[in-house]
């Protein structure tokens, strides 16, 4: 059998993939080995230019249109805006969030895990961006979720705003009470 | 052939890509200070790369990020690395640098990512100069990882040795040290110390883990020793490490390719026979699948079946003839512009970011390669390019409806403006706050003549006053019929009465001056609150024209930049995909024509077989003596 053509091709498949491993061990590449054939990689590195140069102009043109966004329909001088922060969370598991202004519900948010998660590590959620006038407003928040020992738990937070003639920015800070092992609901506004 | 396989071996001996997971800063963590630097972090946390940078932009020109300038200049180098914008990244670590103000901890971070940059690029020598300049302590995590760049910057320069030093001896989380191992592994293999190298893979091959890229790894190890055993002859200890490697994974195929191997390098071909006939199953455009249409029969002529090895062939060349039928469809459907919908479609959330998941596909001709073409790394980053253009165009679509609104919005505004002008002018020209101001100034001034001659009376009520002024009447009265001694008695009871009413006024006084005094403050409040607003409504009044007219230019002034940037990424997604269809059609055409190669291989071992079988050398096949 070892005179047999399609034997001998399989075994020297067999010493050309030996040395191969040999050939590419060394290399301790982060990529998966390219396609045979592939286009020429000027194409390729034309394209990607191309492609970081767009985005780098959307990337600027999206932060010009956020801001003009804002300034159109959020003007600085009735511009409130009410941010949800989490001090470590361990005693309460936030749900959702509700937000009334003079009695009139402005936000009700429901917190998916990866928004959690984002929280947690010490990200601060904008739950609402709007207009009042100046004059004096009831902001109430009411979160949801579950307390300790997997209750069921819904607290609400009272703050009276004075609003002026610049931004108003109202932050909902959840935080634990070590000492009572009860969650805080800390409400604080910034100039 | 040799080409498939060369492909399966430098799989096998890859390192993962790591770097691309780690792509996000590990920064450490930052007590917020800024509510909008916690809103971008809001978003950086979930990933949401795109967001958090406009956001970044967008607060950082506002001024909102005072507090966390330098943090938020190292965020925003980190987010434009991990878009894959090396340029800006580069910039901004450099520019942090170069600034004596950064302080030491910031700017050890900013050598490690302008390492990171130079490294993406290519630019090895340099990267390992950027991550040497650490001087300080960075996070374990980004030591780990800077570890682990200077290891394999120093590997792609080939200088193994030196890669050696850097990993031989160090410490880290687990996770890394299993990187570490593997690096170490791989260049103690190049180097010629296959011993010592091979017993660190073999750790790798051998952790015990449910984390998914770990899983890769270890089994990327086994497969590698798998290999490298073989070729030093030890088929049973090659055999032992790709038995190691899961059924499952994407290394799999090669790996049971290999035990086959193993088995016939130890003549044992019954055994080879079962991975082998598992590898039948499988895609047949996997180097591995092809390559064991041509061992079954091999092993099975190896145990003298010459009928089955005659089967097998005819099965092989029935299976590669089918296949090129079908590479040609998917070519045709390729043509007409469909793989790129069956790409997208198969994508996770759409979502902008290194990661495209496949999940299952239809087998329609566009669709069915798209696992193996996506293995590819060339047809992967053009898909990346090709889906962030596709993001990008969705998102300036989204802005070029906004914009129609806020034009519409800008216009509403200023008619509504021009409507009720009038009105209000009209009620602005009825409110003489000055005048008020002056009433207000003589009252005050009454007042505090009254505190200081403790002018009871000045303090009395209305009513009181009225009575007051009776009294002065009846007495002035009086006083008229001086010599009138009848009016003595009235004379008296006037007396009595203004003596009781001004008892009355003194004993109140204190209560009274303390009223009157809150009354003052109310009225100043009152007035102070009436020449605020008098001063915001003129204010309004004035500069809302010029409000919504610079809002208006600026919308008019953004709307050429959205359409005439919608137009340039519409033609980015057109070359792009133009690229890849080429791609996909010469890696298909390329293995169109391997398997043209392994069936005239195929065909032309079945005829040497029948020519042996006549010229009497070989059994004839003979079907009922199968094993």
């Amino acid at each position: 059998m070892n005179g047999m053509h399609s034997m001998r091709t399989t075994k020297n498949t067999l010493v050309a993939l030996l040395l191969a491993i040999g050939v590419s061990l060394p290399v301790a590449a982060q990529d998966a080995a390219p396609m045979q054939d592939a286009a020429p990689a000027a194409d390729r590195s034309a394209l990607d230019a191309e492609v970081q140069e767009l985005r780098r102009e959307v990337v600027d043109l999206n932060r010009d249109l956020f801001m003009l966004e804002e300034d159109l329909l959020f003007p600085a001088s009735t511009q409130i805006a009410v941010f949800v922060s989490m001090d470590i969370g361990t005693f309460f598991a936030l749900d959702s969030v509700q937000i009334k202004v003079d009695d009139k519900e402005v936000a009700n948010y429901l917190y998916t895990a990866r928004e959690l998660e984002a929280l947690k590590r010490g990200g601060v959620h904008r739950i609402w961006l709007g207009n009042l006038k100046a004059g004096e407003h009831e902001i109430v928040a009411y979160f949801t979720g579950q307390g300790t020992h997997e209750r069921d738990y819904k607290r609400g937070a009272t703050l009276t705003v004075e609003k002026g003639v610049g931004a108003k920015y109202v932050e909902l800070k959840i935080s634990d009470r070590l000492r009572k092992l009860q969650p805080e609901f800390v409400v604080r506004v910034w100039e | 052939m040799l080409a498939s396989l060369l492909t399966i071996a430098a799989l096998a001996a890859s390192a993962p890509a790591r770097a691309e997971a780690m792509a996000v800063p590990g920064l450490p963590a930052v007590k917020v200070q800024d509510l909008h630097y916690g809103d971008v972090l809001f978003y950086f946390y979930q990933h949401d790369h795109f967001n958090s940078l406009v956001r970044l932009a967008a607060y950082r020109d506002q001024g909102r990020l005072a507090a966390h300038a330098r943090d938020a200049e190292l965020l925003r180098g980190g987010l434009y690395l991990s878009l894959g914008q090396h340029r800006e990244a580069r910039e901004i670590f450099e520019r942090l640098l170069a600034d004596p103000a950064t302080p030491a901890a910031v700017r050890d971070q900013a050598w490690f990512f302008l390492g990171k940059v130079l490294y993406a690029a290519g630019l090895y020598e340099q990267s390992e100069k950027a991550l040497r300049a650490v001087t300080g302590k960075l996070t374990i995590g980004l030591d780990s990882e800077r570890h682990m760049l200077l290891a394999q910057g120093l590997m792609y320069r080939g200088q193994y040795d030196r890669a050696i030093a850097e990993l031989d001896g160090w410490q880290g989380p687990p996770q890394w040290m299993a990187y570490g191992h593997f690096n170490l592994g791989v260049a103690l293999v190049r180097v010629g110390r296959p011993e010592r190298g091979l017993q660190l893979l073999d750790q790798v091959g051998l952790i015990v883990t449910e984390n998914p890229e770990l899983s890769a790894l270890r089994d990327k190890a086994n497969l590698a020793i798998g290999y490298a055993e073989l070729q030093a002859g030890k088929p049973a200890a090659a055999l032992a490490a790709l038995e190691r490697v899961r059924l499952s994974g994407p290394q799999s195929s090669k790996a049971l390719l290999g035990a086959g191997w193993a088995d016939a390098a130890s003549k044992e071909f019954r055994a080879a026979l079962l991975p082998w006939l598992e590898l039948q199953g499988r895609n047949l455009l996997d180097a591995a699948v092809q390559e064991s249409y041509l061992a079954v029969p091999y092993a099975y002529a190896e145990l003298g079946a010459m009928a089955q090895a005659v089967d097998y062939y005819e099965k092989a060349i029935s299976a590669y003839d089918s296949e090129r039928v079908r590479i040609g469809e998917s070519i045709a459907a390729i043509r007409s512009g469909r793989l790129l919908t069956a790409a997208l479609s198969a994508d996770g959330d759409g979502r902008e970011g290194w990661f495209g998941q496949l999940a299952e596909v239809p087998d329609a001709p566009e669709s069915r390669y798209l696992y193996h073409l996506l293995a590819g790394h060339d047809f992967q980053e053009g898909l990346k390019g090709y889906r962030a253009l596709d993001a990008m165009a969705k998102n300036l679509s989204g802005w070029s409806d906004s914009l129609d609104a806020f034009t519409h919005m800008v216009e509403t505004r200023q008619q509504a403006f021009a409507t009720r002008l009038p009105a209000a002018d009209a009620r602005l020209a009825v409110v003489d706050v000055g005048t008020l101001n002056t009433r207000r100034d003589v009252l005050q001034a009454r007042l505090e003549a009254a505190f200081t001659e403790r002018d009871v009376t000045a303090l009395a009520t209305p009513e009181e006053q009225g009575q007051l002024d009776l009294l002065d009447g009846v007495d002035a009265e009086l006083a008229a019929h001086a010599d009138d001694r009848s009016l003595d008695d009235s004379r008296e009871r006037a007396r009595l009465a203004r003596g009781v009413l001004m008892w009355r006024l003194d004993d109140s006084w204190k209560v009274r001056s303390w009223q009157a005094s809150r009354a003052m403050r109310d009225l100043d409040a009152a007035v102070y609150d009436a020449r605020t607003r008098q001063t915001a409504s003129s204010r309004a009044r004035e500069g809302a024209p010029e409000r919504n007219a610079a809002l208006g230019v600026r919308v008019v002034a953004v709307s050429p930049r959205v359409s005439a940037l919608a137009v340039r990424v519409d033609e980015a997604k057109l070359n792009q995909s133009r690229y890849l269809a080429d791609l996909a059609i010469s890696e298909l055409e390329s293995q169109r024509q391997r398997l043209d190669e392994y069936s005239v291989q195929a065909r032309y071992s079945l005829a040497l077989i029948y020519d042996r079988a006549t010229s009497g050398q070989v059994p004839a096949p003979a079907p009922e003596q199968q094993p």
